[in-house]
């Protein structure tokens, strides 16, 4: 009798579940550990600095809001596509253009340019409808080739957001440089900002764009039809076209859906925190999104709170690095550990501790 | 032809192909994981990793040779980790590529600062050009082929391996057979993990490898934005190339050649811009694996289908 043994089916039970997910947790913030020791630091230090800063003060929880915002937009994104069966990964291309688009609009309210009497009332329904269409266009690309002609979307994705930062590189340097050394442009109009809604903070009106959002993507998935052939068009295509579901449009259509919310995220990016458009602002936030997505695991109202965790955690790595010295960079090896821990745990739960060999080999060895 | 224009070719040619070695050697070690039936996204994260490890190996030996070693050590760890998650968890392949790349940035960015404390991080030893006696005379083809460096030559060795191994071996059919039709090699008697491991195994020491490549033959820097994207574009040289290890050859030097376009033509002074210029090579490669052209019908049909024997 072996002392750990296969289970015949794992067990699924929530109780296993929520257990071995959370000795993935434990483990990935034990290996890190580690690494906070290596740099001389003390690991219930570090903890404390990476989750009291962002969970305990108002000015912290202001920007784990901020940094959650695009994560919130990109997941939602990540949702749409992935649950139809369009594995999309282009969100930092789609990220950067719309934080382009809605720059650009913003930039045309100036006095002296050609939207300068556009009120605030038009200019943001205006700015977010051109960066929704702007990100749908550029994802649509990619879906018309997954559709039409059978194209690797996750390659072509990946491959297009190295051009969609090159076309926006282009532009900060060219055609939308503002005087001046650096390659950026003008910083924006000040009407043309986010409110800051939490006094004393920097959280930026961008949430609620991103909550509204999460309750849409939810009513579509889950209440609309058009949502019920989406995800049976991802879980069955086959079936799906056997009842008459066009697939490549539904296709088409989740993944200009998906690519115009992950341009909302620039544009809360953009008006709500940077307020002038440069090079290199997505940061790898569009890979985060889909990670968030899928801790998330696809759904769309939990998709809030663990972006929340996810942001915070960044800001609480800023305030770990001033206290401790700790490099920020060990918060991407603490949280890719920690997903990629959760997904190994579902083998534990294939396996069972069977305690009774250990007591049967205790009465061989006495006896 | 005019002594200019001449000269313009041959500049671009050279470049072209020395800028499509590395993603050659990551692409061919990456179609043995394909044609076993795994999609290994993680090759960006470990082609940093040993652009890294040859990296810091180099500054603290001066070596050449130890450094590729240390790249290829470094590859070959990483992808043991997401052979295991690939085969024996059965996890989404884009899920565990993906966040691994984010794994290796950050692990990459993390040593990088805490090694610099104690090493001065300055230029390395790197690889020179070797001139082939009497063929490095051909015209034309004399500079742009046989006027390269060392791994440049050694990866055009490991295709004709490459393509020996996956198409005149016994491994390279039961290789072939886990993606394919893992089912029917399973009562074969080949074991579907086991050739599903080498084939990730092989594609992590091959991108590890090509890491060094960057470093020791290209840069002879470290950045934490060395690779970019240079994993993901060795992922379409393999669909472009229609999972063969000789066609990857071709696919990589047209790639190579449309990147070497922006440097030669800023040679020539041309105004055009330069960032447009330099998505060149992105666009190419979306186009050419975007199916407008076919070659659906090559890709291994169990590509990333988890393989559960008791099912």
């Amino acid at each position: 009798m072996k002392l750990i043994e296969r289970r015949l089916t794992p067990n699924n039970s929530p109780t296993a579940i929520a257990a071995t997910m959370l000795a993935a947790v434990l483990a990935a913030m034990l290996i890190a550990s580690f690494l906070f020791l290596d740099f001389g630091a003390n690991p219930f230090a570090a903890y404390y600095a990476l989750f009291h800063e962002p969970f305990a003060t108002l000015r912290g929880f202001g920007y784990a809001i901020v940094k959650a915002t695009p994560l919130i937009l990109i997941a939602l994104g990540t949702i749409v596509a992935w649950r139809s069966g369009f594995t999309y990964l282009g969100f930092e291309g789609c990220f950067t253009l719309g934080a382009a688009a809605s720059a650009w609009l913003a930039l045309a309210t100036a006095p002296g340019q050609w939207a300068a009497s556009l009120s605030p009332f038009v200019f943001f329904p205006a700015a977010i409808l051109l960066s929704f269409f702007v990100g749908a266009f550029w994802s649509g690309l990619t879906g018309v080739l997954r559709a039409r002609f059978g194209g690797n979307e996750v390659l072509i994705s990946l491959m297009s957001n190295y051009v969609a930062i090159l076309i926006v590189k282009y532009l900060v340097a060219g055609p939308m440089r503002a005087p001046g050394s650096l390659p950026e442009t003008d910083q924006l109009p000040h009407a043309t900002w986010l409110a800051f809604i939490l006094p004393g903070t920097r959280a930026h009106a961008g949430i609620l764009l991103a909550i509204a959002a999460a309750l849409l993507v939810w009513m579509l998935l889950r209440k609309l039809p058009l949502g019920f052939e989406l995800v049976v068009s991802g879980m069955n295509p086959a079936a799906g076209r056997y009842a008459g579901i066009d697939v490549p449009r539904r296709t088409l259509f989740a993944a200009a859906i998906s690519g115009g919310l992950g341009a909302l995220a620039g544009l809360t990016e953009i008006l709500g925190v940077q307020h002038r458009l440069m090079d290199g602002i997505s940061g790898g936030v569009g890979f985060t999104g889909v990670i968030v997505a899928l801790l998330a695991e696809l759904n769309p109202i939990a998709v809030i709170p663990t972006a929340l965790l996810y942001g915070g955690m960044t800001v609480g790595a800023d305030a770990m690095q001033r206290r401790a010295g700790i490099p920020s960079s060990i918060t991407f090896i603490l949280q890719s550990l920690i997903v990629l821990l959760v997904l190994a745990s579902s083998m534990l739960r294939s396996y069972r501790l069977n305690l009774g060999a250990l007591r049967s080999k205790k009465e061989a060895t006495q006896a | 032809m005019s002594a200019f224009s001449q000269a313009f070719l041959v500049t671009w040619l050279t470049a072209g192909i020395r800028l499509g070695g590395p993603v050659l050697l990551a692409a061919l070690g990456e179609t043995f994981a394909e044609r076993s039936g795994i999609l290994n996204l993680g090759i960006e994260g470990i082609l940093l990793l040993g652009a890294l490890a040859s990296y810091l190996t180099s500054i603290h030996t001066g070596s050449l040779w130890l450094p590729l070693l240390a790249a290829m050590a470094s590859g070959l760890a990483a992808s043991l980790f997401l052979a295991w998650m690939y085969v024996t968890v059965r996890a989404s392949q884009v899920v565990v590529g993906l966040v691994f790349n984010v794994l290796a940035l950050g692990i990459a960015a993390t040593v990088y600062r805490r090694t610099l404390a104690h090493a001065s991080a300055g230029p390395i030893a790197m690889f020179q050009a070797v001139h082939i006696p009497w063929l490095s005379d051909l015209p034309i083809l004399g500079p742009t082929i046989f006027s390269q460096t060392l791994p440049l030559y050694l990866t055009l060795v490991l295709v004709a391996v490459a393509h020996f191994a996956l198409f005149h071996t016994r491994f390279g059919v039961g290789l072939r057979a886990a993606g394919e039709n893992p089912r029917a090699a399973d009562a074969a008697g080949v074991s579907v993990p086991r050739m599903r491991y080498f084939g990730t195994l092989l594609s992590g020491a091959a991108a590890g490898l090509a890491g060094g490549y960057l470093v020791l033959a290209q840069i002879g820097l470290f950045r934490d934005s060395i690779v970019a994207g240079q994993g993901f574009i060795a992922l379409g040289i393999v669909i472009f190339g229609r999972w063969s290890p000789w066609k990857a050859a071709l696919a990589a030097m047209v790639f190579g050649t449309c990147d070497a376009l922006q440097l030669s033509l800023q040679l020539l002074g041309t105004h055009l811009p330069e960032d447009l210029l330099l998505s060149i090579p992105y666009v190419v490669t979306i186009l050419a694996i975007s199916g407008i052209f076919g070659g659906r019908d090559a890709r291994p049909a169990a590509l990333t289908v988890p393989y559960l024997k008791d099912a």
